[in-house]
């Protein structure tokens, strides 16, 4: 198998050239939107004010959660509902080893993302393996999300439903990842975060394996039928995107320092990624960053709006869920406009 | 190629424009929101904000609404006696938001509430969300006093700037045990298996544990203890589970729509029971649960925190939300109006706005609250109310009645109660 695909990389390879050249080029511009990113990363926590980088949190949250469901089911082609999984498996072991075995939340994240990915490949190949496809695939994900949240919620080991609560340390301690309440440091952790989740894609993609894995996504027989080993890169590009789900986990136990089932397995978790991801462009590289920027502040910005109503919008003030509504009424004309997510209705207009 | 290359360049700027676009629009926006936000604690002395944090949309929607309006009232009632005295009558304002029963939103509206210059927090009915307030309030030294929130571990941190005014999910387990034994003992009534059901979450597992330990050690078995997802549509199944072998008195934890449908399967399963036994239950105690049970859910018990009915403060309160409100006040909402006034009197007592005094002097918080309480607020090292009391109701003749203990008690209990009894 491994020699048959050796033999036929090169033809492949000159196939794609054209598209090749290309990325070169938009590499370039990748590399300054990713400069970009670091910069107003890094100062961002001088103009926010401790609130509202607590909402810029939740955008990086967001965003990884976005970037880990696209790798899988953006370029990967195989359509998750539930990422909750990894991110649920990424806080809870932190949080177990923690907790219980006293492991810094560093340590305690490799293992979570090593466990989220093993976890991640072992479904994916039984599902893989009997052929499970499209919508089948998708409820399969969704199916296992939903068993490790029951799982958890009768596991007295792990606190059933009652969660985790990281214990509150004085002042900032690197070592075990936690810092003052106002403190900038998990904003910048978080944009660190980002940034290698970004690179990641972009290397991955750039790879070989990233461009087996996208001819796969296009046409899977096709692929098959050159030589690319279709099941290797799809478990792949699945074991890279829970990992980064994963760590979102760990980065969301470790500032909002509470979990619980619902939290971490619930179905919001996979609903925010996928909305993420599909909002600012499925397959696109910087769809979700996009789309987490959009969506993770939005409640909040409604309802600041609704706290101190301009006059014509006076007699929506004090009504409560208005933003939940404002909230699906975007969702739904994003989807109605712009069916390709905001990236990708741009890239696709430009080339027109 | 060139030309290629060309469309990908403009493509990329085409992708970077909105990128940063929607980055600057964010950043606008929440430079907006703060400039809306106003107050800072400079100005403290003219007023002192309290933030109060609730599911004001959900599926806790109700609740909420009403803890928020409560909190209102107290503040209302506060400012026309004329405000704080030792501030020369500066007034108390509430800054109600609404936490959508999210753990995340909790977080950064606690946030914002404390830059904006809030003294104090309440809050907030869940016990997610009010971890994690709980957490964001120790860290910046502004107290938080939970006025409903059963989840044990929130005080188990080392908190000092938390306080909880609601006895916790273990003191209403082990109370409604103790309640239950001397009501059948009273009774002359032989109890020697309950049945317990409890909705599977965070609070019914809490009460559970407490309350079958608690049974144990007094000399009764449990038999079965089921637990059940509170958004199932049927319930014979656990119903049945629970009675099979024979109990003396089932035991129920959980929401109002779940014990709902739990006497609707217990309706039509009769089984032979002594009485049903709400624990810390949320269904059983509502004016709408009499309209809605079969049978008008005649000779329900409940254990619970209430509304104490025998104080002349706490009536005039209730027929005053009623008035406002427009529905019955729920315990619910007289542990908010309850929350509000122990800051109050501490802001009375430390004659500042400074969070941290006030924290100190809600520490030794002296008040008498509305809700049946054993004395006066009693905060513990830990931030418990050590003097937080459960009380026993039951469905009687179509209205709900304080029961047990004896000297808080409207009318005399009936035990046994079997559920079906008026239909036999």
């Amino acid at each position: 198998m491994s020699t048959s695909t050796a033999a036929q990389a090169p033809s492949v390879s000159r196939r794609t050239s054209t598209p090749m050249a290309a990325s070169t080029v938009s590499m370039r511009w990748n590399w300054f939107l990713l400069a970009l990113t670091a910069v107003v990363g890094a100062l961002l926590p001088f103009i926010l004010t401790p609130a509202e980088l607590s909402v810029a949190m939740r955008v990086i949250i967001f965003a990884l959660m976005g970037i880990g469901w696209n790798m899988m089911s953006g370029f990967g082609g195989m359509f998750s509902f539930g990422h909750a999984a990894y991110f649920g498996i990424g806080a809870y072991t932190t949080a177990f080893l923690l907790l219980d075995v006293g492991m810094s939340p560093w340590l305690g994240m490799i293992v979570g993302m090593a466990v989220a990915t093993a976890a991640a490949v072992g479904i994916s190949y039984l599902a893989l393996r009997y052929k499970v496809k499209g919508a089948y695939y998708a409820l399969s994900t969704f199916a296992f999300a939903e068993m490790l949240r029951l799982f958890v919620m009768g596991n007295d080991g792990l606190h059933r439903t009652l969660g985790f609560t990281v214990p509150v340390l004085q002042g900032d301690n690197w070592g075990m990842f936690q810092f003052s309440a106002d403190s900038p440091n998990y904003f910048w952790i978080g944009t660190g975060f980002l940034l290698v989740a970004l690179i990641v894609s972009m290397v991955f993609l750039r790879s070989r394996a990233g461009r087996f894995t996208i001819a796969t996504r296009d046409d899977e027989m096709a692929a098959a039928a050159i030589g690319i080993p279709v099941l290797r890169h799809k478990l792949t590009v699945t074991a890279i995107s829970a990992a980064i789900t994963a760590a979102a986990g760990t980065l969301y136990l470790q500032f909002y320092m509470f979990v619980d089932p619902e939290i971490a397995f619930g179905h919001a978790v996979s609903n925010n990624a996928i909305i993420t991801a599909v909002l600012g462009g499925v397959g696109m590289l910087w769809g979700p960053l996009v789309g987490a920027i959009i969506v993770a502040p939005l409640s909040d910005l409604v309802a600041a709006l609704l706290r101190n109503p301009p006059e014509w919008l006076a007699l929506l003030s004090g009504q409560s869920g208005l933003d939940i509504v404002i909230y699906a009424v975007i969702l739904i004309a994003c989807v109605l406009v712009l069916p390709k997510g905001i990236v990708g209705t741009i890239v696709t207009r430009s080339r027109k | 190629m060139k030309k290629e290359e060309g469309t990908v360049k403009a493509a990329t700027k085409l992708i970077l424009v909105p990128t940063v676009a929607a980055s600057l629009l964010a950043l606008v926006g929440c430079q907006g929101s703060a400039a809306l936000g106003g107050d800072h604690p400079d100005d403290t002395a003219k007023e002192v904000v309290i933030g109060s944090l609730h599911p004001l949309s959900g599926a806790n929607a109700a609740d909420g609404q009403q803890m928020s309006f409560a909190a209102q009232m107290a503040v209302d009632e506060i400012n026309e006696a004329g405000g704080i005295e030792s501030l020369d009558g500066a007034p108390l304002r509430i800054e109600s938001v609404d936490t959508k029963s999210e753990p995340e939103t909790a977080q950064s509206e606690a946030t914002r509430l404390i830059q904006e210059g809030a003294s104090a927090l309440i809050g907030s009915f869940e016990s997610g969300p009010s971890a994690n307030i709980s957490s964001v309030s120790e860290r910046n030294e502004v107290p938080f006093v939970m006025d409903v929130a059963a989840l044990d571990s929130i005080l188990q941190q080392g908190y000092k700037y938390s306080f909880r005014i609601q006895p916790s999910g273990s003191m209403m387990g082990e109370s409604s045990a103790e309640y239950l034994d001397q009501m059948t003992k009273d009774s002359g009534e032989d109890v020697t298996k309950v049945g317990v059901l409890y909705e599977q979450g965070n609070y019914g597992t809490a009460v559970e544990k407490a309350f079958a330990n608690r049974i144990e050690e007094l000399g009764m078995e449990v038999p079965s203890a089921i637990s059940y997802d509170p958004a199932s549509s049927d319930l014979s199944t656990q119903v049945q589970q629970a009675v099979a072998g024979g109990v003396d008195v089932l035991a129920v934890t959980g929401y109002y729509r779940d014990s709902l449908l739990i006497s609707q399967a217990i309706s039509s399963i009769a089984p032979e029971v002594k009485a049903v036994y709400g624990v810390a239950n949320g269904g059983f105690d509502q004016t709408q649960f009499i309209d809605d049970a079969p049978n008008g859910g005649a000779g329900y018990l409940n254990a619970n925190y209430r509304l104490d009915v025998t104080d002349d403060r706490a009536r005039a309160l209730s027929a005053r939300f009623d008035k406002g409100f427009g529905a019955p006040m729920r315990a619910s909402a007289a542990l908010s109006y309850d929350a509000v006034n122990v800051i109050a009197e501490a802001v009375e007592e430390a004659a500042s706005a400074d969070p941290q005094m006030i924290r100190d002097a809600i520490s030794h918080s002296d008040y008498e609250p509305v809700v049946v309480n054993d004395g006066r607020i009693d905060f513990d090292e830990t931030g418990q109310n050590s003097h937080a009391a459960v009380s026993v109701l039951q469905v009687k003749d179509g209205a709900i009645r304080t029961v047990f203990p004896n000297d808080l008690a409207e009318t005399v209990y009936t035990f046994p109660a079997p559920p079906t009894s008026a239909q036999n």
